[in-house]
């Protein structure tokens, strides 16, 4: 019998209302900054607006939203916030004639048309106005004009189109923050200004067009098209724009000030779209056709060699090691930029029309992920980022991303999260049309320690940075990128967040909500015991951190960042002879590259070697495009056998620790089908500490007690106080 | 290696073992009927122990050779070579009866064995104190393998510094050039030096480049060239700086670093050579030993 899961999840709390008649339900935490508006929105009841925009905090200028809550006055639904058992009425016909009257008194000082009507025909005052049935006003224009601004290159300001919905002040303010924008004077004598009053083009204004596109009438409109090319390909004219779904809703100015920003490219069967490991700065959505995404770099790893001969099985069945071997990558799918991820075993999905992907190479300029290539002919739309920007914060185009996220990747995601891998597929299913995906900018604070926690997160992209606070700093614990999570323990743990999550970038995320988290621990009681385990588990070693990082002058050893390591290769030089056995070791165990050289730093008579250094805060680890290069469970920087060889982490690693190394490998030869082809891809390599073994080969092999792999607080704190077993950690 | 209180297990039984064979040593020599003799029994205990510990001693190789290998660490199995080598000598003194032997193939071992013994002891003492003068007298030492390396960058890099010096002259000739109808017949164009940059200088400058500092840092033999010493250096940089404006004396300062990196690169040179050089004749010495060690216990067991 299929369980019903729905009653499973109702809320602990909700707020209903009523919307014309229509019953609502909305979420109980998420209700108590739910406005009249949204939630109307989001049951299909449209409520007209001038002033609102999403993205920009709503202020309830314009009125024409205003709604009947059976109060004395009318309340403005952008503002007003539900309340449970309230009877809204949107469009009776005392509210249809207050919305006329006030459209009239726009329209008195409007010059229709317009110049963004004559441009783009999409003004929103004259469009409001045309379906109220108005075609002009009773009232009389105002007397005194008041004016054109012209002074800037980019933008054109016609205060007599201004309906002063401060609109274009949120956006300069708020989305953009420049701060240029104000409002000056008061009643009839108010408007914009730039500054302090002065002319746009003698303002601290950047031109970045913010005001132009957020501008719902004509009086700011671009004065030329950016002069942006993207090289080959068709140009594509507005009106055509304007026709792809996608692009329905955008601000028409907008899309003509960037007609250059977006190009359709056609592609025949079997051509390559875009390589991985490529650097770029755009994005493709596919109009027609279909296409393949895959890797090609082949799987291949460097094996730590060493001890897998017969005195090593011997010692390990004299001396059993606690250390168990690894067993290969803890994740089924490999994350990629696009609207899917990539099974392990088979790295191939396909991609169709209404397809997106490149969302992190155009917005956070990483390598891209994974090759394209056309299965039939394409037509595609390529674009730049302030293309893609204003796609994002267009409401329709976001449903439909989110809802091909869901149904392709969401599932894949919630399955690669060891907490979820046991729950029941059903279980699933309702979870997946359940959450919801927010946007964060670069910077924003997704949760902050100690805040009180509602919610769990799963990133669909971008990068989130974890720290912790400490009264010496933030100690970062990860970077956590497509398919990570977290949030998970402070749900389980008296719901306060144990940790900042910052997005280092344009960061989407899925949030599950507490009650739904809640409901599967109930359910899936093996779940919350795997929680618990895993809490005390980090609990202990957050304590434990945090008394190492009480106990060190911190201010002894900040140069080199050596501070934000957590293993050094240290050498004694006093007893080094410079035999260069650990370099020669750390090659023969890499198939002849060394991960470590005999060169560095100095600190009294000690060298740290250069070699990865396991840092607290992995800069490394930011923007691998297949989230290769991770941390496992444990200290070492792990390099999976699915790295496309891109560079990215060998470039951010601050201390050129990360190596290029070409690796040979064995792949099946397209020419003659069955046989093998030797073939020689390039993979990221750095030092993993040797995990199959208790000390790393070049530890190991130093003939004079003289290499050491040390915690760095430890080894500072000690420094003078040798032990008769010197430095081990 | 460094011998210091970790090695106090080994010390301990070393000199355990010492005290032992030299207790058992003592009435063999009393009570000998035959007299002391490398083919008695006793003889042949003392040439089994002593050959065995050498034989542990040489295993070294093998295990530097298969670094990866998990056969024990090489702190440990160096440890063992130093222990046990320094104890094989007076286990072999034991069985030779402290004679050198009775034939050639006897004396040419003993002689062998002396020089592995005292090269043995030679390196053990130099690596006590050699690292830490590597350390203190060479703050700018690079990987050994990468000196040549290093010093052909330091070459280039003293060639674009030379460039650069002449190209600032030439721009401060053809600003003196256009400033000089504008002065007062006798004025210095700049205040505090000598004077005035000319083409001489430049000229100077590019004939100390190739005549001195070139040579100087591509070749390896120089110790009587000008730059090798530090003073000299520093005075025949000095004479150049000072015909020169000031804003660019840090970049005279860059070639006096580059010609300290040269001496302290050379001076490695040399040091690493002392450090390692005794195994030229250890290495080679420890295997003829063992070679012929062999051959002397079968010619002695069998014949």
């Amino acid at each position: 019998m299929e369980q019903d899961f729905s009653a499973t999840f109702v809320p602990r709390q909700q707020i209903q209302l009523t919307i014309d008649g229509k019953r609502v339900v909305i979420d109980g935490a998420r209700g108590e900054t739910t406005t009249i508006f949204e939630a109307a929105q989001k049951n299909g009841i449209v409520i007209p607006t001038l002033c609102h925009q999403q993205n920009e905090k709503p202020v309830g200028v314009c009125r024409l939203c205003v709604v009947d809550i059976g109060q004395r006055v009318y309340a403005a639904s952008c503002v007003r916030l539900i309340e449970p058992g309230m009877q809204v009425k949107t469009s009776t016909e005392d509210i249809q004639g207050v919305r006329r009257t006030l459209l009239q008194l726009l329209m008195a000082d409007h010059p229709s048309p317009c110049a963004r009507q004559k441009l783009s025909g999409d003004c929103e005052l004259e469009r409001l106005a045309a379906q109220t049935g108005l075609s002009g006003s009773p009232f009389a224009p105002r007397a005194v004009p008041r004016g054109q601004d012209d002074s800037s290159l980019a933008i054109s300001v016609n205060h007599e189109a201004c309906i002063l919905c401060d609109r274009c002040i949120r956006g300069c303010n708020e989305i953009r923050n420049n701060f240029v924008l104000a409002r000056r004077g008061k009643g009839y004598q108010a408007g914009i200004a730039f500054d302090n009053n002065l002319p746009m083009g003698l303002s601290s204004c950047v031109s970045c067009g913010e005001c132009m596109v957020s501008c719902p009438t004509g009086a700011l409109t671009n004065k030329k098209t950016v002069d942006t090319n993207l090289g080959s390909g068709d140009p594509i004219s507005l009106g055509d724009l304007q026709k792809v779904d996608v692009f329905r809703g955008v601000s028409g100015t907008f899309l003509n000030l960037n007609s250059n920003a977006v190009r359709r490219r056609t592609y025949k069967a079997g051509e390559v779209i875009c390589k991985e490991g490529d650097y770029g700065s755009t994005a493709f959505y596919i109009l027609e056709g279909k296409a393949e995404v895959f890797l090609s770099s082949p799987l291949a790893h460097v094996n730590t060699k060493g001890g897998k001969g017969f005195f090593s099985k011997l010692k390990t069945i004299l001396e059993p090691s606690d250390r168990s071997p690894s067993t290969g990558p803890e994740k089924a799918y490999i994350p990629i930029d696009a609207p899917v991820d990539l099974p392990y075993n088979n790295r191939l999905a396909a991609l169709e029309p209404g397809d997106l992907f490149g969302e992190m190479t155009c917005m956070n300029y990483y390598p891209r992920s994974a090759t394209v290539r056309a299965t039939t002919d394409c037509v595609v739309l390529e674009m730049l980022r302030n293309v893609l920007d204003m796609m994002r914060r267009n409401r329709s185009f976001r449903a439909r991303i989110e809802q091909k996220y869901r149904q392709r990747a969401l599932e894949s995601h919630l399955r690669g999260i060891p907490i979820f891998s046991s729950v029941t597929p059903d279980f699933i299913a309702n979870l997946r049309d359940r959450v919801e995906l927010r946007q964060y900018s670069p910077g924003q604070m997704i949760c902050r320690q100690g805040d009180p926690s509602h919610s769990f997160f799963l990133i669909r992209i971008g990068f989130v940075k974890v720290t912790e606070t400490h009264p010496g700093g933030d100690l970062v614990l990860a970077y956590l990128g497509r398919g990570g999570f977290f949030g998970e323990l402070s749900l389980l743990g008296g719901g306060v967040r144990t940790a900042n999550c910052i997005a280092l970038d344009h960061v989407e995320a899925v949030r599950i909500p507490v009650e739904d988290f809640n409901a599967m621990l109930e359910r899936f009681p093996e779940v919350r015991r795997g929680l618990e385990s895993v809490a005390r588990e980090r609990t202990l070693e957050n304590r434990q951190r945090f008394m190492q990082i009480q106990s060190v002058p911190v201010d002894s050893f900040l140069s080199q960042g050596l501070m934000e390591a957590q293993s050094l290769l240290v050498l004694d030089l006093d007893k080094c002879t410079r035999c260069d056995q650990c370099v020669r070791a750390c090659a023969d165990a890499h198939d002849g590259v060394s991960r470590l050289i005999r060169d560095g730093l100095r600190l009294d008579h000690y060298l740290v070697a250069t070699s990865c250094r396991q840092c607290k805060d992995p800069l490394c680890m930011v923007g691998c495009p297949v989230g290769a290069i991770r941390r496992r469970n444990s200290l070492e920087i792990t390099i999976e056998d699915w790295c496309i060889g891109c560079g990215l982490c060998a470039n951010n690693c601050p201390y050129g620790n990360i190596n290029m190394q070409p690796i040979q490998v064995a792949v099946n030869d397209p020419a003659r089908p069955g046989q093998k082809i030797a073939q020689v891809t390039t993979k990221a390599t750095a030092c993993n500490l040797c995990p199959d073994h208790d000390e790393p080969n070049c530890v190991y092999a130093c003939p004079h007690d003289a290499a050491h792999r040390v915690n760095p607080r430890d080894f500072f704190a000690q420094l003078g106080k040798p032990t008769s077993k010197g430095y081990r950690p | 290696m460094i011998i210091d209180r970790s090695h106090r297990g080994w010390l301990i039984g070393s000199l355990l073992l010492l005290a032992l064979g030299g207790v058992l040593y003592v009435p063999y020599v009393l009570f000998s009927v035959t007299g002391v003799s490398g083919g008695s029994v006793a003889g042949l205990i003392y040439a089994g122990v002593g050959s065995a510990m050498m034989l542990f001693a040489g295993l070294l190789g093998f295990r530097r050779r298969h670094r990866i290998w998990r056969i024990g660490r090489a702190t440990w199995w160096m440890r063992g070579h130093l222990w046990l080598g320094f104890l094989s000598f007076p286990f072999i003194l034991f069985h030779a009866g402290f004679q050198l032997g009775n034939g050639p193939l006897t004396r040419v071992l003993m002689v062998l064995f002396l020089v592995v013994f005292i090269s043995g002891i030679i390196g053990a003492v130099l690596q006590h104190f050699m690292p830490k003068v590597m350390t203190e007298r060479v703050p700018m030492e690079t990987v050994f393998d990468q000196i040549d390396r290093i010093l052909d960058q330091l070459a280039d890099e003293a060639e674009h510094i030379v460039s650069d010096i002449n190209r600032a002259l030439e721009q401060e000739i053809d600003r003196e050039e256009v400033a000089e109808p504008l002065q007062a017949p006798g004025k210095t164009g700049k205040a505090g030096l000598a004077t005035a940059p000319d083409e001489r200088v430049s000229s100077k400058m590019t004939a100390f480049f190739k005549s001195q500092m070139k040579p100087y840092l591509v070749s390896r033999r120089n110790r009587k060239q000008l730059l090798a010493d530090p003073v000299r250096a520093a005075a025949a940089i000095q004479q150049l700086k000072v015909l020169v404006p000031q804003s660019l004396w840090p970049k005279f300062d860059d070639l006096e670093n580059i010609c300290e990196e040269k001496r302290q690169l050379e001076r490695q040179r040399q040091l690493h050579r002392i450090l390692h050089g005794w195994l030229l004749f250890h290495v080679p010495a420890s295997y003829a030993l063992l070679l012929l060690g062999a051959v002397h216990a079968v010619m002695a067991l069998r014949y």
